[in-house]
């Protein structure tokens, strides 16, 4: 690994890295505009111009400046600041000024620069340069092309992560505009990366246009639940409210990127959809008699009494579940439906967005290795068929729907966010906490456990799944004992073999792969076949 | 710390019968003037106004631009410098328009208000002044105490406001660029009207 010498201090950092994460890594930050760490590099914007003290020659740009011994480059010399300064003037002579409606304003990078690097008087005696202004580039996308910087990263993208290539710069000079080819337009899934990479205000998002400044709202970092991806997301929210995601980087994951559904599905939080109250036999109840009433459901069944683990719920609130069944249910077959609730969105690909639209299935199979009686989908059915099902617990999946049952004869109780069929047919509803509302974790399609923190307050009177397993628990007998999410997974982490050693603490912000593989759930090839046709 | 020092009385100042007689005296004295004179500064409110300095900071309004719409483009500048939390702006979007964002509703809440004038500092667009000369803020519920953005671009249109805009009075002091008709200095170079 070469060491490298920026502002005299020494770093080694491995081969084919660049000097601004070079220093990113000893803490100096190079201003950049057009090098991002996962497009390949151009080099246009001249932002990060630094000098070379030795080992190459200088002045140069730091983002085409790979690791080698001997290299030596320092970012805090006067004639550093004197470039900085200079390229700020370029990139700002025809800039309009837009701050006020500008929806990047309070996170555009020229701003950011200008407070350090700013000319502040302008030398221009010409008529700024006009362009195009508002131009509706795709279904979540805005262009102003008068704000580009013609840093490329765009072009880049469409080229290299989506590979449409859409977006180009058309014209030299001063002209330079940003654009799409005649008659074109931006109609892949990751339209909304687009609005993220462009480090000022000429690509911004429609659906957030308007709705907020930026600066108003907190950030917390989250796991996008949408599918078995698990990209990783920033929430940002102001006053119980979520206004936008953005994706948050993570190499092993996603990356820089996320898609357009996972970005917009916040809306479902206040959506029309959303249970916010429990219910027995269709009337609204208080929680706690609603608990009251599942418990009695499941105490007093005549026949048999069906659990089934839920493919998008948190690990805590599985294995919350499956604890309480074992120690309170002893007569009762667990059970896990793989497949895709009906409705839920389809588009899948082989870059992000999985065909499993269940964020959890992979923590699924790791209860089901550490607990063989837990039972599959084709046992469900049969049970169903046979009449062997008096009483259903159910944990977010719309199992009813997945099956194609009616659910006729069978006593349902649902603990879930959203209504769906089984919520419909259901004796007992308990509103659950959307994933955005809560602490827990989701093991994603590469069995990477990842942690999501709450955003928001969970909507009305909704509580963390793994929280209403403790009062069901309770009402029956035993609670699973959890006071917490992170005590609920210490539980679940002492328990079963793949996820042992795991805390809170280090599955930190990139979260952990699970140990060892499970043995792949035996007969669910049916179920499998649905979701990859 | 320093408490304050109790003042050392003369023998004089403490048995009061002096001090009294000289403040019944200023009394005396301002009674007989004013019976004679007539020349006193007290008025007639509500009858008699008195006239605010320009400099007045009175009751918000909003201002306009030439086509009536207000001048607001909804940059929430306003709402973040103002030290009492009071302005609560939400955004939409003009179609027919190139200023693109204009504010849908606009209210500050003037029972909170401390009259700083911070907002009309920190707006980038000239579009929230204080210069209506208007001090009677006062409603008989907290609602009305809101006020809203019909109300304050009102005040520019339908009533006139009481003091002109500084710069149109004193010309003299403009800065280069001021527009008299449009009453704001334009940019040198004003491609799209912003
Ligand atoms: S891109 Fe940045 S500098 Fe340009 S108008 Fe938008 S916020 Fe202002
Ligand atoms: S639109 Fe944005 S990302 Fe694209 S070239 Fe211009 S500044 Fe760069
Ligand atoms: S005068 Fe001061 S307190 Fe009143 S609205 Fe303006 S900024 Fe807020
Ligand atoms: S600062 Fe001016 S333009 Fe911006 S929101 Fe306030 S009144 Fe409107
Ligand atoms: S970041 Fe190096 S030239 Fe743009």
């Amino acid at each position: 690994m070469p060491t490298v010498k920026i502002d005299g201090i020494e770093v080694e950092v491995p081969a084919g890295t660049n000097m601004i994460e070079a220093a990113r890594k000893v803490g100096i930050d190079i201003p950049h505009y057009c090098y991002h760490p996962h497009l390949s590099i151009a080099g246009n914007c001249r932002m990060c111009l630094v000098d070379v003290e030795a080992g190459g020659r200088g002045p140069d740009i730091a983002c085409n400046m790979m690791a080698r011994d001997g290299l030596a480059i320092r970012t805090d010399t006067p004639q550093v600041a004197t470039m900085r300064r200079a390229t700020m003037e370029f990139l700002l002579k025809n800039h309009p000024l837009d701050c006020p409606i500008c929806d990047q304003s309070g996170e555009c990078r020229l701003q950011d620069y200008y407070m350090e690097y700013g000319q502040y008087e302008s030398r221009l005696s010409d008529p700024k340069v006009t362009k195009h202004k508002r131009v509706d580039i795709g279904d979540h996308l805005v262009l102003d092309a008068e704000r580009c910087i013609a840093c490329s990263r765009c072009v880049r993208f469409g080229d290299e992560i989506t590979g449409t290539g859409e977006l180009r710069l058309f014209n030299r000079t001063d002209h330079t505009e940003i654009g799409i080819f005649p008659g074109a337009r931006i109609q892949h899934d990751y339209q909304g990366n687009l609005a993220d990479i462009c480090p000022v205000g000429a690509i911004t998002n429609k659906d957030f246009r308007f709705t907020k400044r930026v600066w108003y709202l907190k950030e917390t970092d989250a796991v996008c639940t949408e599918c078995a991806t698990g990209c990783n997301v920033r929430v940002c929210h102001q006053q119980g409210q979520v206004f936008r995601l953005l994706p948050r980087r993570n190499d092993a994951v996603n990356k820089s990127w996320m898609c357009d559904h996972g970005r917009q599905a916040f809306e479902a939080i206040t959506g029309l959809d959303r249970l916010l109250r429990a219910r027995v036999q269709g009337q609204p109840a208080d929680l706690d008699d609603a608990v009251a009433a599942a418990a009695t459901l499941l105490r007093e069944a005549g026949g048999g009494v069906a659990v089934v683990l839920g493919h998008s719920a948190s690990n805590e609130a599985n294995w919350a579940l499956l604890k309480l069944t074992r120690d309170n249910l002893p007569n009762a077959t667990v059970y896990a439906v793989a497949g895709n609730d009906p409705g839920a969105w389809d588009r899948s690909d082989d870059f992000l967005m999985d065909a499993d639209k269940n964020a959890n299935s992979a923590g699924i199979a790791a209860l089901m290795a550490h607990d063989p009686a837990i039972r599959d989908r084709s046992d469900l059915v049969q049970a169903l068929a046979d009449g062997d099902v008096d009483v259903m617990l159910v944990l977010g999946d719309d199992v009813l729907g997945r099956l194609g049952a009616d659910g006729a004869g069978v006593r349902v109780i649902h603990v879930g966010s959203f209504r769906c069929t089984t919520s419909d047919a259901a004796t007992v509803v308990l509103p659950a906490a959307h994933p955005y509302e809560q602490d827990a974790t989701w093991t994603n399609r590469d069995r990477r456990v990842q942690r999501g923190r709450r955003a928001i307050h969970p909507a009305g009177d909704s509580e963390p799944a793994w929280a209403l397993m403790e009062r069901l628990g309770a009402a029956l007998g035993k609670a699973p004992g959890a006071t917490s999410a992170a005590a609920a997974f210490k539980s679940l982490a002492s328990s079963v073999e793949s996820f042992s050693g795991m805390t809170y603490q280090s599955l930190g912000n990139g979260g952990a792969v699970l140990a060892s593989p499970p043995s792949p759930p035996t007969d669910d090839e049916d179920a499998l076949e649905t979701i990859h046709a | 710390m320093n408490l304050p020092v109790e003042q050392k009385r003369t023998f004089l100042e403490r048995i009061y019968l002096v001090e009294i007689v000289k403040g019944l005296a200023i009394t005396l004295r301002h009674a007989l003037h004013n019976l004679f004179k007539q020349d006193f500064e007290t008025f007639e409110y509500p009858d008699v106004r008195k006239e605010m300095p320009e400099r007045y900071k009175g009751a918000h309004r909003l201002t306009t631009r030439p086509d009536g719409r207000v001048k607001c483009v909804a940059c929430m500048c306003c709402a973040q410098v103002c030290p009492a939390k009071c302005i609560t702006i939400e955004a939409g979007e003009l179609d027919d328009d190139p200023i693109e964002k204009y504010p849908v509703e606009f209210q500050i809440d003037m029972l909170r208000c401390i009259y700083c004038g911070f907002c009309v500092e920190a707006c980038p667009k000239d579009a929230i002044r204080m210069d209506t000369g208007i001090y009677e803020i006062n409603a008989f519920t907290r609602q009305d105490m809101i006020h809203d953005k019909a109300y304050m671009t009102d005040l520019m249109a339908g009533k006139k406001p009481l003091a002109e805009s500084f710069y149109r009075a004193h010309q003299d002091a403009a800065p280069p660029g001021y527009d008299l008709e449009e009453d704001r200095v334009l940019p040198v170079d004003e491609p799209r009207g912003l």
